[in-house]
């Protein structure tokens, strides 16, 4: 009897070790590339790790871009079945995560001659991949926020060139405004399209100290000398630069908008190119230029604005050699290769002279290149509800709802009413 | 008791009873006075919803009161219940004495009139904006095909017409819910008082003034109560046709929270502005509760 039983518990005992060595590790990665070529490209690059890794499955857990980062992130990080990995915006959004205990340090990892696979840049001071000198993300794609997208076709009919100044971007659309045509089409009803734009017109304007202290809540935005850049949104819509329904139409309507030919321009961040073979005509033609020089004596005249996104890995992970396993894969040359043929420009080195880049992303990548200066957006640098409140009041000057003066003055009331963030 | 008393066995007490109401009593405390406890501390709190709320005493309400968007949030909210009792109750109550008849064809009338019920609110929102939509609207399309181009706008873009354009979808959301209500009220209604005053000869007017509506009072509060109760708790609606915009010209109290908690990531605010609107829907449902009790007063 007594062998019976030593016999059954053996017999089980292999059946659990045979499922064990059967089981696969999930690894669980929430992000917000739902559709286009970013997206096939990441599924690729997941297909790839998967069948490198036979014992390992990626489970992605995918929203749409403002569902993620309003609802979607935050109810996971704090569910009891977190992401083992999940995409974020560097900057302020790292720094809160670090705060609260949801991102893994990965110092000891990148030390390691990872980290020396990605530009030096990815990891600077102001690049908010690292919080006290310790990695928490690893960089994915360097995102130019805003760049001012035009129809090639149009210019030319109306003998436009790039302008080179704002006193010429003026002239341009001054243009196009008496010809009949939509200068610009922005789909602002989020609020973050303009207020990207608009808070990087204000940091070619307004002393970058001073920028820095009033979005700091140190200083009021009238202090800071935020009069000049509300006054030149007042002036775009004077002269009748915006298309009408601006605030109530969404991001990517304006952006397919764009591809249609509704409008001329379109001032959105570099994701565009992503959505090109989506939505664009079979030889539509278009390129790109950074907003023209406002004050040639700023410090920053000519600065780009933009920002890193990638991925953290969560503090609780219960994988985090597999979850650093694939990261690693991700940001491996060959996997960077594929993720910039889909139109990202990445952060590891010498990707971009592999890669058979777009020409919009060979531009954007240009830019970026002889750019000084890199501006982080507000709304991940600095406390969102006082990003949220400039974006507001740029909207108001914009859009000819109020005065600059008056949206000023609305701006500063607002930011004092909340406290400080 | 004795047999045949006729008094009442007062309700027995003791500590035997609660074992029996301790059930409902754990339950109503777990999903009702907790939530609510929980939520009155969050509201006195600094808590992102990321890392621990910091306790901040009352500062979340006196931002409440300063800030310009929550102030005019009350104020819109305000104009789109007064729109809702125009547009809704009053367009429902003259659409129930329209249809009130047995003629054929009548009741599909008050089927099609009643259908938008059907539909959930966040449906209707979306198929409005589809309808309002400036470039590819059906409304702006009919009036381009008309030669009125001028007339076409950009409805949910503009805060003149914004709010306007989702009273008016709330109104063909909702009339014909009031509509049942007051036919199903106008059916219990003698004919025979309205033969009376025929013979007296008075007309469909005045009998509507007369006789229809001091017997339909009770429907009409009801209706009120529940336009300014709804009115209050509207979202859906202004979520998907404006989220708020533009400019905030169609911020309600609603919106706003979900702005704050959800995008700006203040919950501990969002908590005090719930708070704030849970206070002010109560006091105006018993001042309204209030004044209709008065007036349901005989004096004699």
């Amino acid at each position: 009897m007594k062998h019976s039983l030593r016999l059954l518990a053996g017999c089980g005992l292999a059946i659990l070790a045979g499922t064990a060595a059967l089981a696969q590790t999930e690894l669980r990665i929430t992000h917000a590339m739902s559709s286009g070529a970013g997206s096939e490209a990441f599924n690729a690059i997941v297909a790839n790790f998967e069948a490198a890794n036979p014992g390992l499955t990626v489970n992605q857990i995918v929203f749409d871009d403002d569902i993620y980062s309003d609802t979607g992130l935050i109810t996971q990080l704090q569910s009891n079945e977190v992401p083992d990995i999940y995409f974020q915006w560097a900057g302020y959004p790292v720094g809160r995560d670090v705060e609260a205990g949801y991102a893994y340090d990965l110092s000891a990892a990148m030390a390691d001659g990872w980290q020396a696979t990605f530009i030096d840049s990815a990891f600077s001071s102001g690049a908010g991949t690292a919080v006290d000198g310790k990695v928490y993300m690893v960089p994915l794609s360097l995102d130019v926020t805003n760049t001012i997208w035009y129809n090639t076709a149009i210019f030319e009919e109306y003998g436009l060139t790039v302008p080179a100044t704002w006193d010429d971007f003026i002239a341009a659309i001054k243009v196009l405004a008496e010809a009949g045509e939509t200068p610009i089409i922005e789909g602002n009803n989020e609020l973050w399209p303009l207020g990207n734009w608009a808070s990087h017109v204000a940091a070619r304007v307004v002393d970058p100290l001073r920028y820095d202290a009033a979005f700091r809540q140190e200083i009021s935005f009238a202090d800071a000398g935020f009069l000049p850049a509300l006054e030149l949104m007042q002036q775009l819509h004077e002269i009748g630069a915006f298309n009408v329904d601006m605030q109530g139409l969404g991001a990517d309507p304006a952006m397919a908008g764009f591809f249609q030919e509704a409008a001329v321009m379109h001032p959105i961040g570099s994701w565009l190119v992503g959505s090109e073979g989506d939505l664009a005509e079979d030889g539509f033609a278009y390129s790109q230029f950074d907003t023209p020089v406002i004050d040639p004596n700023h410090p920053a005249p000519d600065s780009v604005i933009g920002t890193i996104t990638g991925f953290v890995m969560h503090a609780q992970t219960t994988h985090p050699d597999e979850a650093t396993a694939f990261l690693k894969f991700l940001t491996s040359a060959e996997s960077q290769v594929i993720w910039a043929e889909a139109g990202a420009i990445s952060p590891v080195k010498g990707v971009g002279d592999v890669a058979n880049l777009n020409v919009q992303m060979k531009g954007i990548g240009d830019m970026l290149a002889n750019a000084k200066t890199m501006i982080p957006p507000p709304d991940t640098t600095y406390p969102v509800p006082v990003a949220e409140a400039y974006y507001q009041a740029a909207a108001y000057a914009a859009s000819g709802e109020k005065s600059a003066a008056d949206a000023l003055v609305w701006l500063d009331e607002t930011v004092t009413a909340m406290g400080k963030q | 008791m004795a047999q045949g008393d006729s008094r009442v066995a007062p309700i027995s007490t003791g500590a035997r009873n609660i074992l029996f109401v301790a059930p409902a009593m754990v339950l109503f405390g777990v999903f009702v006075l907790l939530p609510l406890a929980t939520s009155l501390y969050y509201a006195f709190t600094k808590w992102s919803g990321y890392a621990e709320p910091e306790w901040v005493g009352f500062s979340n309400f006196t931002r409440a009161f300063a800030d310009p968007v929550h102030l005019a949030a009350y104020m819109h909210v305000s104009l789109y219940i007064i729109g809702t009792l125009f547009l809704e109750v009053s367009f429902g109550l003259v659409m129930a004495v329209v249809l009130n008849s047995d003629r054929f064809g009548f009741s599909i009338m008050r089927g099609m009139f009643f259908s938008p019920m059907v539909l959930s609110m966040t449906a209707a929102g979306v198929l409005w904006a589809f309808v309002l939509d400036y470039r590819l609207g059906l409304l702006n399309s009919v009036l381009r095909s008309f030669g009125l181009d001028d007339w076409a706008q950009p409805w949910l873009s503009q805060s003149e017409t914004a709010l306007i354009a989702i009273m008016f979808v709330s109104g063909w959301r909702f009339a014909g819910f009031y509509m049942i209500i007051f036919f199903a009220a106008l059916r219990r209604i003698p004919r025979n008082i309205y033969e009376a005053a025929t013979l007296d000869g008075a007309g469909p007017v005045k009998q509507f003034f007369t006789i229809t509506l001091p017997l339909l009072r009770h429907q009409m509060l009801t209706c009120v109560l529940l336009a300014i109760t709804g009115g209050f708790a509207g979202f859906d609606l202004f979520f998907t046709m404006t989220n708020g915009g533009p400019f905030n010209a169609t911020e309600v109290p609603a919106t706003w929270i979900i702005r704050q908690g959800f995008d700006n990531n203040e919950l501990g605010y969002a908590t005090a502005l719930t708070v704030i609107l849970a206070v002010v829907v109560l006091i105006v449902s018993l001042i309204y509760l209030r004044v209709v009790e008065r007036s349901d007063v005989v004096r004699y």
